[in-house]
């Protein structure tokens, strides 16, 4: 194994804080070498700190940032083997886009730098504009500007903070599949913060979800996406239904949970709280693993699925799919998204409804969680709190 | 222009503590402020202090000063010279007003219905800073001369008739009257009122009257509740900008008025620079300083805006 | 009727072209005065058009060593004030240290006190230390006055700067200085040259404090002062009718270029 290791990103214990304000709570990060790495959470949660201490442009309060072998903890950003495409770009207005991409280079007494900016506008597509100034560029060409900028110098780590948060939605879609492309080309490490989960989850290798100051979860989207260990992670990549549940019995693999008058089933593995037999647990599933079926047809329903009743409260036609909401005795708006496939006539607002899927879709949380945590509504109350500590 | 009270966001004071600060010139701050702040220090703080002691001092030029703490002074120059320092505010604050009612329609006008002549019509507002502003005045000599074709029509549509009887002209002269100095006031520091209007003015999104219009208000209705009110910062400091300068002013004074309306900055500068009483010349100046600086802090105070000028 | 609701629409614009009237009133007159003939020592009442002064515009003795004076001091009052207000603004803007309401008050209040208080107290800080008036004293008070309103206008410029340009400058491998030099100092360099710009018109412009803080040396504003006593020649107007077309060209020509840039972009 002689695996090249000098693009490693290890954070230790690193941590910021802001007079009482914690920004960054003690952390230890590994991204290896050549990876997409993200770090996503609300404004506020310390991805953007995080990032800037990697940079070098915010001093950690403690611990330490090493690049490979290399402890660059108290390395000025400009001696730091790594560049950074800013929010919003910050090109620099009074050079024009040759001169932007080429800032690096000369600061770095290189002369002959006709050449590799050719090249490097080339990469992004922007051998004809490089005479212009940055506001004469749209929104995207300025992002791949800021991209070429910080590439040219071959970095160990290239960091990204939001660098898409400007675009529109559909330059978006598109940036993010270049921007991989990009990766995959040059083959160095990038970290991505992101506020954004669909970007997160396109783009990265692995998801850091990042909540006040901690990161919440880690690992693959798929992972994050179908096993959330927290309310905040499930609630923050996609939607989730909660149901509130008593452990019944627990026999090898598989744990029977009692939840009004039903049972539900979840396999062991998929439970991140201790579940004694008594205890309490927060049974999740996602509202696409749902099916939906008129009570009248019940009875048609396999045996072996998890099961609850309720009567639709709402339903909205959005075109790929119909989404309901379900008011049932275990769990007031369950939220249900069907596929357009065979549209049920029956299933209208008012109708009684059995809710069932697979048990190896349920997933089950520590109970003494906000349900709420990691929504839209609970969001932003810590950016809040940093805005008043800075 | 500058904000006095953006309080310094708190300091991130308790920051590293494991490691000693690796920060770039902790001192450079207080390098860069060095300079120019010893010069205000030393040629406009200290020398207040030299006047406040020279106020205080007795003797003559000959035998030379001493700090006696004879306030008897300020008392005299108070005594003596009253109607100087209420000359002053009336004038100062007439001409404040005018500019004020004068400036305002220019300043709408640039801001909202100039279109493609707004900078032409800005620049003829600032050009005339760049002619001296003692030949400007002494133009006003010719444009009221006596006989001339201003105060001539000024007479025959009786205006004048009208303003001796207020008792701001004499006769058929306007020339060395209070109204040739209000007028001079008025122009001189006009710039000063419409620029910082403007400035304000300009910000004020242009949406904000259509949906003020959509939301049934008459034009004027508009202006009272939707423009003025928002173009208070600009009215604030415009008035400050032009009655502090003019209510110190002498050469309007002295070149369009006559001996009946001189201000308080004749008798400083006469006691000054020709009778050379410097302890009176000191406390007059500083009874106006005191008098200007309480008028614009409870000023400041009242109109709520403390974010100005 | 018709003609009553035009007036009502278009009162604003009547009444701001009004006081523009006003405003430019004098300055149409000092060009006109200044083809006059004028019979007496004072230029006040029109006789002839001569085109005489034109001709000789320093044909007044004193006249053009005075402005020559008002421009070296001009010069350097610009050069001192927008290099220390620049320092000032910059560390106001871009550090965080106690004391700052203080140093703001500091800037503020020379732009709040009447010119003749300042020139009054200043000259009694010269008489005291018994310091020789003239060229010196002339400079170090405009420079005093003129250093509040530089730092205005480059703060204005630096506040609006976004602070990543430098950090990404720092990030691209640009030491301190290089980042200052590189990038800081070009995008705040439209703000000092305003600074400049106001610097160098108060200077030349002023009157009052340098009336106090002269001593026998006579600027520009001086000459004219002195002349409103004695008699007032016909080349005043000249270099004031002068001053105002170099000044409106100057803006201008300011104005052709930015346009044409704005173009380019387009």
């Amino acid at each position: 194994m002689t695996k090249d290791s000098s693009g490693d990103v290890r954070l230790s214990g690193i941590s910021k804080t802001y007079g009482a304000f914690t920004a960054v709570h003690p952390l230890d990060l590994t991204v290896p070498q050549g990876s997409f790495f993200a770090l996503l959470g609300a404004s506020g949660c310390g991805k953007t700190t995080t990032l800037r201490m990697i940079a070098g442009l915010e001093e950690p309060s403690g611990g330490t940032v090493s690049l490979g072998e290399q402890d660059v903890t108290n390395l000025p950003p400009y001696k730091r083997p790594v560049n950074t495409v800013f929010q919003s770009y910050a090109l620099f207005p009074h050079l024009d886009i040759f001169e932007n991409v080429a800032f690096g280079l000369r600061r770095r007494g290189i002369k002959s730098v006709k050449k590799q900016v050719e090249d490097m506008l080339e990469l992004v597509q922007l051998g004809e504009q490089a005479r212009k100034k940055p506001h004469q560029l749209s929104g995207g060409q300025q992002q791949r500007v800021a991209v070429a900028r910080a590439l040219i110098n071959h970095p160990k780590v290239l960091l990204l903070d939001e660098p898409l948060g400007a675009l529109d939605l559909k330059l978006r879609r598109q940036m993010q599949l270049e921007l991989k492309r990009i990766q995959t080309e040059v083959g160095i490490t990038f970290v991505h913060v992101t506020h954004d989960q669909e970007e997160a989850m396109t783009m990265a290798d692995t998801v850091a979800v990042m909540n006040a100051g901690r990161v919440e979860q880690l690992g693959s989207p798929a992972d994050l996406y179908e096993n959330p260990r927290t309310t905040f992670v499930a609630n923050f990549l996609g939607t989730s239904n909660f149901i509130e549940a008593e452990v019944d019995t627990r026999s090898g693999d598989e744990i029977v949970l009692r939840a009004g008058g039903g049972k539900l089933v979840l396999p062991g593995a998929r439970c991140s709280a201790p579940a004694a037999v008594g205890g309490k647990v927060l049974v999740g599933v996602r509202p696409e693993k749902i099916s939906l079926t008129h009570a009248d047809e019940a009875g048609g329903i396999p045996e072996g699925r998890n099961r609850i009743t309720g009567r639709i409260a709402d339903s909205s036609f959005i075109g790929v799919s119909t989404q309901y909401v379900v008011d049932s005795p275990v769990c007031p708006e369950f939220e249900v998204y069907a596929q357009n496939i065979d549209r049920d006539p029956r299933l209208v607002p008012g109708a009684e409804v059995v809710l069932h899927w697979n048990p190896a879709h349920t997933f089950g949380l520590d109970a003494a969680q906000s349900l709420l945590a990691g929504t839209t509504g609970s969001a932003g109350i810590e950016t809040v709190a940093e805005e008043a500590a800075r | 222009m500058t904000t006095l009270t953006d309080a310094p966001p708190a300091a991130p004071e308790s920051a590293p503590k494991e490691r000693p600060p690796r920060r770039r010139g902790r001192l450079t701050p207080y390098w860069l402020l060095l300079p120019g702040l010893l010069w205000l220090v030393v040629f406009f703080a200290l020398p207040m202090v030299y006047q406040a002691s020279t106020s205080v001092q007795t003797g003559s030029l000959e035998e030379g000063y001493q700090v006696t703490w004879h306030f008897a002074t300020y008392w005299d120059a108070l005594t003596d010279y009253w109607p100087q320092f209420l000359r002053s505010i009336a004038y100062a604050g007439t001409a404040t007003i005018l500019c004020l009612l004068l400036g305002y329609p220019l300043a709408y006008l640039i801001a909202f219905r100039a279109g493609r002549w707004r900078n032409l019509i800005l620049i003829l507002v600032i050009a005339p800073f760049f002619t001296s502003f003692l030949i400007r005045t002494l133009a006003w000599k010719t444009i009221l001369a006596d006989g001339g074709p201003v105060v001539g029509a000024l007479n025959s549509l009786h205006v004048l008739d009208v303003t001796s009887w207020l008792g701001v002209t004499a006769g058929d002269r306007v020339l060395a009257t209070p109204l040739a100095v209000v007028c001079g006031l008025t122009y001189n520091f006009l710039p000063f009122m419409i620029l910082p209007l403007y400035t304000s003015l300009e910000r004020i999104d242009g949406r904000l009257h259509e949906a003020s219009g959509d939301l049934y208000a008459r034009p004027f209705t508009t202006f009272r509740r939707v423009t003025f009110p928002l173009s208070m910062p600009g009215v604030v400091s415009g008035t400050l900008l032009t009655f502090i300068p003019a209510s110190g002013d002498y050469v309007n004074a002295d070149l369009l008025g006559s001996t009946d309306t001189r201000m308080v900055g004749n008798v400083i500068q006469t006691q000054f620079l020709r009778i050379l009483d410097y302890p009176t010349a000191a406390a007059l100046s500083f009874i106006l300083m005191a008098g200007i600086l309480a008028i614009v802090t409870l000023y400041i105070r009242k109109s709520g805006t403390e974010d100005l000028v | 009727m018709a003609l009553v609701r035009w007036f009502k629409r278009h009162l604003v614009v009547i009444a701001g072209l009004l006081t523009l009237g006003y405003l430019l009133l004098p300055n149409i007159v000092v060009t006109v005065f200044s083809f006059n003939n004028p019979k007496g020592r004072f230029n006040y009442e029109w006789q002839e058009f001569s085109t005489e002064a034109w001709t000789d515009p320093c044909g007044v003795a004193d006249m053009c060593g005075s402005l020559s004076l008002s421009l070296r001091i001009a010069a350097w009052a610009t050069v001192g004030a927008t290099v220390l207000g620049t320092m000032i603004a910059f560390a106001l803007v871009r550090y965080r240290f106690r004391a700052r309401g203080a140093v703001n008050s500091l800037i503020f209040l020379p732009m709040a006190m009447p010119e003749v208080v300042m020139a009054a107290s200043l000259l009694t800080l010269f008489l005291n230390l018994g310091a020789q008036l003239g060229f010196w004293t002339i400079l170090i008070a405009h420079i005093m006055f003129c250093l509040s309103f530089v730092v205005t206008a480059v703060k204005a410029r630096v506040m609006s700067m976004d602070p990543r340009l430098e950090q990404a400058a720092q990030d691209l491998y640009a030491g301190p200085v290089q980042t200052f030099l590189r990038v800081t100092l070009p995008i705040a360099a439209p703000g000092i040259a305003a600074g400049a710009l106001l610097a160098f018109a108060l200077s030349f412009d002023d009157f009052i404090i340098t009336n106090f803080n002269a001593g026998s040396t006579v600027t520009f504003p001086m000459f004219v002062w002195g002349s409103a006593q004695r008699g007032t020649p016909v080349q005043i107007n000249v270099i004031g009718t002068a001053m105002f077309i170099v000044a409106v060209l100057f803006v201008l020509a300011g104005m052709v270029i930015g346009n044409r840039r704005n173009r380019q972009k387009a």
